[in-house]
Order: C-alpha cells, then sequence, then structure tokens
C-alpha cells in the first residue's frame, strides 16, 4: 500500500467512526420513539455494526502498517460468519413469526426460532474470547483484554442502571438483548481509550 | 520504566517495522515500548536484549 493510500486512511477513520456512531444513535432513536418495531430495530443495527467494523478495519491498517496477524484474520471470518448467520435466522424468525404479532406457531418452534439469533451473537462473543487465546502478539492481546473490559463493564453498567430507572418507570421497558449492542457500543469505548492511552486502536 | 530502544533502533539505523520483524510482533508494539506506553513482558525483553546483544538492565531502566 502506497504512503498516500495510508494517509487516506488516516483521515478516513473519524469518518467512519462518526458514521457509525450516527446510525447506532439513529437506529436507537427511532427504537426507543416506537417508530420503528425491536425486529426492524435489530435488523437496522447491521448498519452501525458494519460501520463499526469498517471503522476498525481501516483504523488497523492506518495504526498497524505491519499487516494483519493470522489471529486477527481468523476472527474477521468467524465474525463475519456469525454477523451473516444472525441476518439469515433474523430474518427468518421475523417471516415465519411475523414480526410482534401472535402467531400460532407451536412453543418448541417460537424457541427455536427464538433462540438461533441470540446463539448466533454468542458466536460473536466466542469470537472474541478464541481471538485472545489465539493473539501471540502480547501488546494486541493486551489491547484487546481492555477492550472487551471495557466493553463488558459498558453494558453491565447500562444494564444495572437502566434496570433501576425502569423500575422506577423514568424509562420504558426494553428486551433483553439491547445490553448486548450496548457490549458492541462498548467495543468502541474501549478502542478509542487504547487509541489515547496506548496509542493504538487494538484489534477488534 | 524507562527504556533505550528507540536510540538503539536509530544507532543501528532500523525502522520499527525492521525491529518489530526481528521480534515477531506488530509495530505497534515497538511503538508502545519506545513511548513508554507499554511495559514489556519478561520474556519479550530477554528477546529484544537478543536482538541488540545487550544485557537487559542496559537497555531497560528504572523510572
Amino acid at each position: 500500500m502506497s504512503t498516500e493510500a495510508k494517509r487516506g486512511f488516516t483521515r478516513t477513520v473519524p469518518f467512519w467512526a462518526g458514521l457509525a456512531f450516527g446510525t447506532f444513535g439513529a437506529v436507537m432513536g427511532l427504537a426507543l420513539s416506537d417508530a420503528i418495531n425491536a425486529a426492524t430495530a435489530l435488523i437496522l443495527m447491521i448498519v452501525p455494526a458494519g460501520l463499526f467494523f469498517q471503522t476498525m478495519r481501516v483504523a488497523n491498517t492506518t495504526a498497524a502498517c505491519s499487516g494483519r496477524g493470522e489471529a486477527q484474520r481468523l476472527y474477521v471470518k468467524r465474525v463475519a460468519i456469525f454477523a451473516s448467520t444472525y441476518l439469515v435466522v433474523i430474518a427468518l424468525q421475523v417471516s415465519l413469526l411475523g414480526g410482534d404479532e401472535t402467531t400460532e406457531a407451536s412453543l418448541a418452534a417460537r424457541a427455536a426460532l427464538s433462540v438461533m439469533p441470540g446463539l448466533a451473537i454468542c458466536g460473536i462473543f466466542w469470537a472474541i474470547g478464541r481471538l485472545i487465546l489465539d493473539e501471540k502478539d502480547e501488546f494486541i492481546r493486551m489491547l484487546i483484554v481492555r477492550q472487551t473490559l471495557i466493553a463488558t463493564g459498558f453494558a453491565l453498567g447500562f444494564a444495572t442502571i437502566w434496570g433501576f430507572l425502569e423500575a422506577g418507570e423514568v424509562v420504558p421497558h426494553i428486551p433483553a438483548y439491547w445490553f448486548a449492542v450496548a457490549f458492541f457500543g462498548g467495543q468502541f469505548i474501549g478502542a478509542v481509550s487504547n487509541r489515547i492511552t496506548h496509542g493504538s486502536w487494538g484489534a477488534l | 520504566m524507562k527504556n533505550r530502544l528507540k536510540v538503539l533502533r536509530a544507532e543501528r539505523d532500523w525502522s520499527q517495522q525492521h525491529l518489530a520483524d526481528l521480534l515477531e510482533v506488530s509495530r505497534q508494539s515497538v511503538n508502545a515500548i519506545e513511548t513508554g506506553r507499554y511495559d514489556p513482558s519478561l520474556p519479550l525483553a530477554f528477546k529484544i536484549a537478543d536482538v541488540f546483544e545487550m544485557a537487559i538492565e542496559e537497555i531497560f531502566q528504572r523510572d
């Protein structure tokens, strides 16, 4: 890659990050204002997730200049597989169960269809764990652990505070899968924190 | 912890990428160690010492 191209990538990191946060905020806003239903919001979350992924990819290309390690290549492949699976099963779930409408599907069929998107997201959690195990570079591994801890703290904090606010009838009820979305938002905060404290975005 | 990595690398006219290749780590790692943002583990510190053919304490010093 030429130096000019690398400079171009450097300029685009804030662009992709801004776009990821902007679309995340827009989807959250639409979902919380009941402009779109939960299923639509979940499907639309693919857009900020994809933009976040692109931000990390560009940031890594810019900061590393050293090529992607085998562990990171495997991670990207695994995330792509689980994200694609998520898209397929969420579409399947929405089309067969009809979104928010009550259907005549049996409990077993509803349970099977409903658990699949969650399992696909769990696959991404597993991919993060495997990346931590597979990564040979101790500095990069430390950044991934740090980023994931920040994301976990953010998601747990968000869940706890929201839960108490909900109990106090200050905020509306939200389905628990939004805490996984908070975790992925927390990954971005973790990446920014890594950049500020250690001069590198990390590898997620 | 302070280190002389940047000076030693400059004396040999090595780029960060070249040193990273010798150490089998990323360029970010070399940069983070040089700038004092990251203290390497003992195995990596030994590897750095081996690459420069020096003792660890000649490269790394207490603050």
